[in-house]
């Protein structure tokens, strides 16, 4: 006997980044830092933008994957900042890019975002990074 | 999104060693002495002695879970499994389950995110997933429904 998931749109999150700062090869991987500079979220219970002074630590494993862990500061239409951060897990030999964001916010309108776990769906697009996150329920 | 079950585990815990205040909220870590596991792609056992759930109750009343736990297969293959996690609920039913008591899983909030790491080639596609959990407090330990996230 399993109890099931299920989940609910949070937001659409499409992240602007800058040049890549390439720390190399550490004991933990190959390390690579994406510069978070700007972009958006937008769903049925918050929408706003990113704000610049956040970025991705990318690491390569040995196993050709990428483990990411993000942190970025989401600023809503209406005045309230977010503390969003993110693992995740990229591979791309198996098209497989999923993130579990979680949030802080001192926000009572947002204080849902503290009590709720989250999974992501990442697309590398042309103009940078989406992620599609769902809440779970 | 799109799930599939990867394994439903019972842990079973040891009595909980207060450690109380901390800055963060209140810390109690709650040892896990053993359990079980078991899903289409593998089964086993929890290791006691590297197993334990680091707990803390935040101001806003969210327990938050912190689980590191060694599993065994069955064919002897050593898994590492973390997940952080959050429990909330109405207070009667959080209360209810500090009594001991089974209350519906569906009446209260309890997720987990679990990640794992392991050696074995057979069991490497653990490495490659994302994962979520179901939790279902009982008085003897949680029970999980962990589902990979395809």
């Amino acid at each position: 006997m399993s109890l099931p998931i299920n989940t609910r749109p949070l937001m659409v999150l499409r992240l602007a980044t800058s040049a890549t700062q390439e720390i190399g090869s550490t004991p933990q991987g190959t390390l690579t830092i994406f510069p978070v500079v700007g972009g958006s979220f937008e769903g049925d219970r918050l929408r706003g933008k990113v704000l610049a002074a956040g970025g991705d630590w990318v690491n390569t494993r040995a196993d050709g994957t990428f483990t990411l862990d993000l942190r970025v500061t989401l600023e809503t239409d209406d005045g309230s900042l977010i503390h969003m951060t993110f693992s995740g897990l990229r591979d791309d030999a198996n098209h497989y890019f999923r993130t579990v964001p979680r949030f802080e916010t001192a926000a009572p309108k947002y204080a849902f975002l503290n009590r709720l776990l989250a999974v992501g769906i990442g697309e590398i697009r042309s103009d940078g990074p989406v992620h599609v996150i769902e809440e779970v329920l | 999104m799109n799930t599939r079950l990867l394994m439903v585990m019972h842990v079973n815990v040891a009595p909980a060693l207060n450690i109380g205040a901390v800055p963060y909220g209140s810390r109690r870590l709650a040892p896990v002495s053993g359990g079980t596991f078991e899903g289409p792609r593998l089964r086993g056992t929890i290791l006691s002695g590297s197993s334990a759930d680091w707990l803390l109750l935040r101001s806003d009343g969210v327990l938050e879970l912190d689980l590191r736990c060694t599993l065994r297969t069955d064919d002897g293959a050593l898994i590492l499994m973390r997940s952080f996690g959050l429990r909330h609920g109405p207070p009667e039913v959080i209360a209810a389950i500090g009594r001991g008591e089974t209350v519906d899983p569906s009446s209260y909030y309890f997720r987990t995110m679990p990640r794992f790491e392991t050696a074995h080639p057979i069991y490497s596609f653990l490495n490659r997933m994302i994962a979520v959990a179901s939790g279902d407090r009982r008085p003897e330990g949680p029970i999980y429904s962990i589902h990979e996230v395809l």
